[in-house]
C-alpha cells in the first residue's frame, strides 16, 4: 500500500549509510518517492556533510503562497521549526518550481543526536505536503477574503492523482477524481463508494466528515481543465468543517485525506485478490465433488438402504406374488408329470437299461 | 435433438438438449448490476479456462448463453449423478461472492470512518 509516511525509510536508509561512509568521499542521489517529487541529494563528506534537498514544489494558487517564492510562509516556518539547527534556507534561481533545502550536520556518528536529526530529515516532504494542506484546512473558519479564495486549489500527493481543495464559507471541500485503468476496478471501487455513502450517512458516524459520490464532477468543480474533469470513477467530496480539525483530529484529518486515494486502492487490489481466493477455493471443492467414484456413490446408496431382506419385504408387489405362486404351480406340475409311472419300466431299465460296471482290476499288465 | 428450455425471464434461462446418449446443459446466469456482471464474468472464465478438470464442462458456451456443460452416459457412471446438479448451481455461488464483496466494502468504510472520530 503507497501510504503516506511521516518519515520516508528509503531517505532514512540513505543517510544512515552516508553517516557510515568514509569520509572525503561524494556521494550523488536522484530518486522519485511517493508524491512524485524529484530529488537530487549531493554529499560531500568531509568533516561536514553537506545534503542538499532538492524538492519540486506541488502547483497551488496563489491565495495560499506568495508569488516569489514556491513555500509560503507557513511551510517554511514549519520546516524551520522542525530542523532546528539543521536547515539552510536557499532558493534556486533556474528552478522555478523547486526549493533546496541544505542540511548541514556534522559527520559524527558518535553523538547522541545523530539518529534524531537523520529521522528529522527524512521527514522533509511529508512535512512539506501536508503542511500546504494543514495550512488550508486551519484556515476553515477564517473570515479574511482575498481575491480568488473559493477558487479550487489543485494538490498532488501523486502527479498522476491530483485532488482539489475548495474553501467555502464555514467548510472546506476536498473532491477527489478517482480514476482507474480497468473497468473492473472501476466497479469495486463504485460499490465501495456506495457503502461508504450509506455508512457515512448513519446516525453512528454524524461526527465523520459528510462525504458523496457522483459520477459527474460537483459545481465547484466548475470551469476547472477538461483533463482534471475527465475521469471513470466519478468524484468523492468530503465536506470538512471546524470541529473535525481540532486538536489531534487535524493531523488525522489531513492522513486521511492524503492517503484516500491509495486506501481506495488498495482496498480494489485486495477485493479482486479476495475474489481470486475464493474462486480457487470452490473450484477445488467442485473437482472434489465431481471425482467422487460411482462405487462410492453405491457404498453410500448401500449404507443408506440398510438390511436387503427388510428391502425386499418392503418392496414385494402384488405382481410379484403373482409370479412366485405361478412358479410354484409350475414346479408342481413338473413333478406330477416325472412321477408318472408305467407298470414294467422299472423291470424293463434294469434289465436293458443298466449301464456295465468296470472292476479297475480287470486289465491285465502287458510287458 | 430434443430441446427444453426453462426459462424463468429473458435474463435467466436453461437450455436442456437431449440426444442417446447425452445431455448438453446451457445456462444464462442473472446479472441484475455490474457487480453482478462482473463476478459472473470473472468466474465463468475461470472455470472455463480450468475446464479439463471437470470433464463436463464446455470451454465456449451455445451463443446466448454463458456457461455449457456436457453430460454423457460415460460421466453419469463414473460421476455422481446427484453432485453434478449441484455443480450447475451457479447462480447461487456468484450471488455469495457479491454479497461478501459488499460485506467486506462495507466494513473497510466503516475502518475508514473509524480514523476521523
Amino acid at each position: 500500500m503507497m501510504t503516506w509516511h511521516d518519515t520516508s525509510p528509503w531517505r532514512l536508509i540513505i543517510i544512515f549509510r552516508l553517516n557510515h561512509a568514509n569520509l572525503n568521499s561524494y556521494i550523488y542521489q536522484h530518486f522519485h518517492e511517493v508524491g512524485g517529487q524529484e530529488t537530487n541529494w549531493n554529499f560531500s563528506i568531509a568533516s561536514k556533510c553537506n545534503l542538499y534537498n532538492e524538492l519540486g514544489t506541488p502547483a497551488t494558487t496563489e491565495s495560499v503562497i506568495e508569488e516569489s517564492s514556491p513555500f509560503s510562509k507557513y511551510i517554511i516556518k514549519v520546516i524551520f521549526s522542525f530542523w532546528v539547527s539543521t536547515v539552510e534556507h536557499k532558493e534556486d534561481e533556474k528552478l522555478k518550481r523547486s526549493k533546496r533545502l541544505n542540511n548541514n550536520f556534522t559527520n559524527n556518528s558518535k553523538t547522541k543526536n545523530h539518529v534524531k536529526i537523520i529521522r528529522e530529515i527524512s521527514t522533509v516532504e511529508s512535512v512539506v505536503l501536508s503542511s500546504q494542506l494543514k495550512e488550508i484546512l486551519q484556515n476553515v473558519n477564517s473570515h479574511d477574503t482575498v481575491k480568488g479564495m473559493y477558487k479550487p486549489i489543485k494538490l498532488f500527493y501523486h502527479p498522476r492523482e491530483p485532488f482539489f481543495v475548495i474553501r467555502q464559507p464555514q467548510r472546506i471541500v476536498a473532491v477527489f477524481p478517482i480514476r482507474f485503468r480497468e473497468k473492473t476496478d472501476v466497479i469495486i471501487a463504485t460499490t465501495f463508494f456506495q457503502e461508504l455513502m450509506e455508512v457515512g450517512s448513519s446516525d453512528k458516524w454524524a461526527k465523520a466528515p459528510r462525504l458523496s459520490w457522483s459520477a459527474i464532477p460537483p459545481p465547484e468543480l466548475r470551469g476547472e481543465a477538461l483533463e482534471d474533469l475527465s475521469t471513470n470513477g466519478g468524484f468523492v467530496s468530503f465536506d470538512i468543517s471546524s470541529h473535525h480539525i481540532e486538536g489531534k483530529r487535524l493531523d488525522k484529518t489531513v492522513w486521511n485525506l492524503l492517503n484516500f486515494n491509495a486506501y481506495v486502492r488498495y482496498h480494489v487490489k485486495s477485493t479482486k485478490g479476495f475474489i481470486q481466493r475464493r474462486m480457487r477455493k470452490k473450484l477445488e471443492s467442485l473437482v472434489e465433488v465431481l471425482h467422487h467414484t460411482s462405487s462410492e456413490e453405491n457404498e453410500e446408496n448401500k449404507k443408506r438402504q440398510g438390511c436387503r431382506y427388510m428391502k425386499k419385504l418392503v418392496r414385494t408387489s402384488k405382481y410379484d406374488i403373482l409370479k412366485r405362486r405361478c412358479g410354484n404351480f409350475s414346479r408342481q406340475v413338473k413333478r406330477i408329470r416325472f412321477r408318472l409311472k408305467i407298470h414294467g419300466f422299472g423291470r424293463f431299465r434294469h434289465r436293458w437299461l443298466k449301464i456295465p460296471k468296470f472292476s479297475s482290476k480287470g486289465y491285465t499288465k502287458l510287458e | 435433438m430434443l430441446q427444453v428450455l426453462i426459462c424463468r425471464n429473458e435474463a435467466e434461462k436453461c437450455l436442456i438438449e437431449t440426444s442417446i446418449n447425452s445431455l448438453r446443459i446451457s445456462l444464462k446466469v442473472k446479472q441484475a448490476d455490474e457487480l453482478e456482471n462482473i463476478l459472473t464474468k470473472k468466474f465463468l472464465r475461470f472455470l472455463s479456462m480450468r475446464a479439463e478438470a471437470f470433464q463436463v464442462l464446455r470451454r465456449k458456451p451455445v451463443q446466448g448463453y454463458d456457461i455449457s456443460f456436457l453430460i454423457t452416459n460415460y460421466h453419469c457412471e463414473e460421476m455422481q449423478k446427484h453432485k453434478l446438479i449441484d455443480f450447475i448451481d451457479i447462480d447461487k455461488e456468484i450471488s455469495e461472492l457479491k454479497m461478501s464483496v459488499n460485506t467486506r466494502g462495507r466494513l473497510v468504510a466503516t475502518e475508514f470512518l473509524k480514523q476521523f472520530v
